[in-house]
């Protein structure tokens, strides 16, 4: 059993690691240029140079994944990021609230909840138009509400719990409280969530991004490269499976590295 | 009579430790054998391996039940028995019978499983149980969902379940505990019924005073080996072994205050430190004065007009059953809970109501000990840290320079220095009891709020915990507002008792008074139900 | 008596919830830069004149005071009048009418394969070794991991270009629905045999089930007749999630499999920035979310389980 968990720890450090360096410093294992075009070696199937084949103008379909991976990651992380702490934000305030004020509040998140995650990105950007930043801001936004209700229950739950509640006896003051023992606690969880969200936020970015709403095609971006695959889906296969691979391997990833640091399957 | 189980031997392994060692159990029709042990001595995985639901590999010379060698059962045989031959009494009843199905279908599913009866005779036989077992109104209880019946129905449907199939053993795994007492006092009527009924009834739990009651013969457990068996008075008045006598001088009920129940020898009883008496001689001031209190949640009374003096240096038990709204008045008394009118003075100074900002000052002198002290930790903190905390009121967590003052609150509850550096999860539950009273003791309180502090542990460390408060009390002179629903418990730990139903106070007095001359008929059917030895 | 009451209360907060989305969409609207009418008249790329603009505008209501402009927005919602499309200058409630049948078909079918899937999926786990459960739990991990785009070509490539058992676009039989079915369920499935799984193991292990072991009942039995019904609870909580989420999936399966409907609709809604289209898709969403909010509470509480707060 011991020896299982720590043959798991080890395999999610060495995936972060790799993803990582992916991110960072892609030239190290991918030292090609993602954009350079070769176009007599145009849709050449995987083989001993091109591992994962060429795609329409001969570039080398690997050298784009290990390079894509730092945009699909930061558009993962900072929609995120956004959702997060605009959750925090929304979340801490309508925990600490008064009751009329958490009332409205949890009803705007609701509503908000009702709304399909990808639908409301879609929403947000016909109102902002395509593009990277579009695409940060709409899968942000459309994850905030599920996360905020989560937020709010996790600070509501403690601050009745009897530890809260023991540090009211021992004198402690409102801030105190908040302090020492609310948000630390509150805000450990979180991690794991976060984690767990990553995956998903990574699934939708490039889903935008293959919708054509994202990143534009010739940079190397995971959805944008499978929505360039689509085309010559009959064509050339490698195209499509091998950058689709990388979002399942992070997706996945991330949920088992959140699941073991202790979270618990969820709706966001 | 006949022999209905025969045990020799029997060990079961759980991935290569060993659980139970050796144990020996014989049972005859229309006679009860008790299974005594603590939590972790082997008695519940011993029952199960008698249903084949152990979930550990067992191993035995022998193990027949009602005729049958239950070593050369499989699957298959093992469910033809389960039920029809021998049947289980689970814990609590709530928990037990499926919350999403009615009674009625829990109870004839015992006889479904084992293709007995068309459909209208199970329910035939249902309601004839029921009505045998005094449940009122069966035919529309069966409908009911066992969170839908009040504690005493829904007990009665465990037991049903475990009747309707007429066994020849029935095994009543701790299905007496956490149970109020006139509700245990309920289910061991029943099972004296089904005992003289001529099954046999093995009755397992931690309280010895419970299985005295019933049981013709007694097995002690420890560790996973049965330490002694006997006849029950014998056991009673002439143990043999050590651990049967440390379990039997446990037992609060009868002993007098300030008495140890941990330690072996004669009984002592030990007085008050004199130096910390005159105060209360000198200043007739209660440490803590309750007025009128009264709550009401969504417009259901759950504490009315509740009024209780403890004078300094003394115990004051407030006992009740569960929803008497003990708790409730515990929360308004710290503070927790704004009451919906009436006042609390601590030494003499107004508590409640007044604005958190005001009473703050006052907080030191009122502490706080719970049931389940984990809870009240933060899991983040070390036992250092919790009490680094308290004592510095929160404004310095770290050990270091408290280490002084750490190692004697530690020392006050007899644990080593050394624990500070664990975290409480790593405790065991007395000792964890213990972590919380020092983090209590730390402002130094005239007052303690214990709310069922020792309800969730074993009989022996709650033996220890009372003799620890107790020991605290004589030395320091703190006052105790003590909170159970365990009359035995009260009983050895009060001064004054006021005992509660309903939301309001039906009887109080001093100690001898409400445990000898009971006024109120609700007090006296309390104390008809709690069980004595000898 | 108290089952009306919760259907009444439910009903009550979709209509709360819906005012509030319409009205978030509103103010998102005047508070994004940008002309709708421009969109109107075909995006910034048209070099619309200045008169068109502003008969653009008075043709759509834009150029009254903002406030009458939200009361005309609810009051049209009110009575089912989502408004015309800028793109298709039809009304919006004509156009969902035609592309709804074929999503809502395609989800429910989706929605109904991943409850097969994750029942299935519970009860091998129930059965299962360790190792069998270790790669159970992976196999669930990677399903709820798969993006639909991505899956649906793996799926084309798979059993259309490679074995050509399946078409790869829809052509309207059963087979050409299987594939759009499968990408739409496999992770939604994977999601919720996950859920399951943790709540089954959660009810296995209660007293209730020792219980019933000890009154003679088979390992099978007591996974139909206590732990399921347990463990169906928070799926059937998640389902009106689960449908929403599906509405999502469609957008992106319908493009990759050449489907008519719902997500085909709103994504050429999205890409000519034809806001009403857009909102009332959104608004249509929102309430089938809360529509299957209500139902699932309602078979929860004739389930006998706890019933949400509203």
């Amino acid at each position: 059993m011991k020896t299982r968990r720590l043959f798991a720890h080890l395999a999610a450090w060495l995936f972060l690691a790799v993803l990582a360096l992916c991110a960072l410093a892609p030239g190290l294992l991918a030292p090609g240029d993602p954009l350079a075009i070769d176009p007599a070696a145009a849709f050449t199937p995987p083989n001993l140079t091109h591992l994962a084949g060429t795609d329409e103008s001969g570039r080398d379909v690997l050298t784009r994944i290990v390079h894509g991976a730092r945009p699909s990651l930061v558009i993962g992380l900072a929609a995120t990021g956004l959702g997060m702490g605009l959750a925090l934000i929304l979340g801490t305030a309508a925990a600490l609230a008064p009751r009329w004020l958490d009332g409205m509040l949890l009803r705007l998140l609701d509503a908000l909840y009702a709304i399909p995650s990808l639908l409301m990105a879609l929403l947000i950007i016909a109102l902002t138009g395509p593009g990277v930043g579009p695409a940060i801001i709409a899968v942000g936004l459309s994850t905030a509400p599920g996360y905020a209700r989560i937020v709010r229950t996790q600070i509501r739950t403690l601050k009745d719990s009897a530890m809260i509640e023991a540090a009211t006896v021992l004198g402690r003051t409102g801030a105190q409280r908040t302090v020492h023992h609310l948000l630390p606690n509150a805000l450990r969880p979180l991690l794991a969530l976060v984690t767990l969200g990553i995956g998903q936020a990574v699934i939708w970015a490039s889903a935008l991004s293959f919708l054509g709403l994202g990143t534009a095609p010739p940079a190397p971006e995971w959805g944008a490269m499978l929505a360039a695959g689509r085309t010559y889906l009959h064509l050339a296969w490698w195209m499509s499976l091998f950058p689709g691979l990388a979002i399942v391997l992070v997706a996945a990833g991330a949920t088992a590295i959140g699941r073991a640091l202790g979270g618990k399957v969820r709706a966001l | 009579m006949s022999r209905l189980l025969t045990v020799e031997n029997l060990s079961v392994d759980f991935a290569g430790a060993e659980a139970v060692r050796g144990v020996k159990l014989q049972l005859d029709s229309g006679e009860c054998l008790g299974l005594v042990g603590e939590s972790g001595s082997g008695k519940s995985v011993t029952a199960r391996s008698l249903l084949g639901l152990s979930g550990g590999t067992v191993r035995a010379d022998a193990l027949r039940i009602a005729g049958t060698d239950a070593l050369a059962l499989n699957e298959r045989g093992w469910r033809a028995l389960r039920g029809a031959t021998v049947s289980m009494v689970l814990q609590d009843a709530l928990l037990a019978l499926d919350p999403l199905r009615p009674i009625g279908k829990e109870i004839a599913d015992a006889l479904r499983v084992h293709g007995r009866h068309p459909r209208a005779e199970r329910r035939r036989l249902t309601l004839n149980l029921l009505e045998a077992l005094g449940m009122d109104d069966p035919a529309r209880r069966i409908t009911a969902r066992s969170g839908e019946l009040s504690g005493g129905q829904r007990q009665r449907a465990l037991i049903a379940q475990a009747l309707i199939a007429e066994p020849q053993l029935v095994i009543a795994d701790e299905a007496t505990t956490a149970l109020d007492t006139r509700l245990a006092a309920l289910v061991l009527e029943q099972l004296r019924a089904v005992k003289q009924s001529g099954r046999g009834v093995l009755m397992i739990s931690h309280d010895l005073a419970q299985v005295a009651q019933v049981a013709d013969r007694i097995a002690v457990m420890r560790q996973g080996r049965i330490v002694e068996t006997g006849p029950t008075a014998e056991l009673l008045h002439n143990p043999t072994h050590e651990y049967t006598r440390m379990l039997l001088r446990a037992i609060p009920a009868g002993v007098p205050r300030h008495t140890p129940l941990s330690q072996l020898g004669e009984r002592i009883t030990l007085t008050p430190r004199n130096d910390k008496l005159p105060a209360a001689a000198s200043d007739p001031t209660p440490a803590l004065r309750v007025e009128n209190l009264s709550k009401s949640f969504d417009g259901i009374p759950a504490v009315r007009q509740v009024s209780f003096e403890l004078p300094r240096g003394q115990s004051l038990g407030l006992v009740g059953e569960s929803g008497s709204g003990k708790t409730t008045t515990a929360r308004m008394v710290l503070g927790l809970t704004t009451p919906d009118g009436g006042q609390v003075r601590v030494n003499g100074k107004l508590f409640t109501p007044l604005p958190e900002r005001e009473r703050r000052t006052a907080r030191p002198q009122l502490g706080a000990v719970y049931q389940n002290p984990m809870a009240s930790f933060d899991p983040r903190f070390t036992v250092g840290m919790l009490l680094a905390d308290a004592l510095s009121k929160g404004r310095n967590l770290r050990v270091a320079g408290q280490r002084t003052a750490i190692t004697e609150l530690l020392d006050t509850v007899r644990l080593p220095a050394k624990l500070a550096e664990r975290y409480p999860f790593e405790l065991s539950g007395g000792q964890r009891q213990r972590v919380a009273i020092a983090r209590a003791l730390a402002p130094a309180p005239k007052v303690l709020v214990l709310d069922e502090p020792v309800s969730a542990l074993d009989v022996s460390v709650q033996a220890q915990v009372l003799d620890l408060l107790d020991e605290i009390q004589r030395t320091t002179g703190t006052s105790y507002l003590f909170i159970s629903h365990d009359l035995a418990v009260i009983e050895h730990v009060s001064d004054r008792v006021a005992v509660m139903r309903g939301g309001q106070l039906v009887e109080q007095g001093t100690a001898t008074q409400i445990f000898t001359q009971p006024q109120h008929e609700y007090t006296r059917s309390l104390l008809q139900a709690l069980p004595r030895l000898g | 008596m108290k089952f009306l009451a919760l259907v009444a209360r439910r009903l009550g907060a979709t209509l709360v919830v819906l005012w509030l989305v319409a009205s978030a969409i509103f103010l998102a609207i005047r508070a994004v830069p940008g002309d709708p009418a421009e969109a109107i008249m075909g995006g910034p790329g048209s070099q619309a004149s200045e008169q068109a603009l502003a008969e653009a505008r008075a043709a759509y209501g834009l150029d009254r005071p903002v406030l009458v402009q939200y009361a005309m927005f609810l009051g049209r919602l009110a009575v089912g009048d989502f408004g015309t499309s800028y793109s298709l200058k039809r009304p919006v409630a004509e156009v969902m009418g035609e592309v709804l049948p074929p999503t809502l078909l395609l989800a429910s079918c989706a929605l109904l394969t991943a409850w097969l899937l994750a029942t299935i999926g519970g009860l091998l786990a129930v059965r299962a070794t360790a190792l069998g459960s270790a790669l159970g739990s992976l196999a669930e991990i990677v399903a709820a991991a798969l993006p639909h785009f991505w899956l649906g070509s793996v799926l084309i490539m798979l059993f259309s270009t490679a074995l050509g058992w399946l078409p790869a676009v829809d052509t309207g039989t059963p087979a050409g629905m299987l594939l759009p079915v499968l990408t739409l369920a496999l992770p939604l499935a994977g999601f919720l045999t996950q859920l399951l799984r943790d709540s089954l193991a959660t009810a296995l292990g209660s007293d209730f089930v020792l219980a019933a072991r000890a009154r003679g009942e088979s390992k099978t039995s007591v996974f139909f007749r206590h732990a399921l019904r347990h463990s169906m609870l928070p799926v059937l909580s998640l389902s009106g999630w689960a449908f929403a989420s599906l509405l999502s999936g469609a957008v992106v399966v319908e493009a990759v499999f050449a489907r008519p409907g719902l997500g085909r609709a709103l994504l050429s809604a999205v890409l000519a920035r034809d806001i009403p289209m857009v909102t009332g898709i959104a608004l249509f969403s929102a309430a089938v979310y809360m529509l299957f909010m209500t139902l699932a509470d309602a078979i929860a509480s004739m389930l006998g389980g706890r019933v949400h707060a509203a």
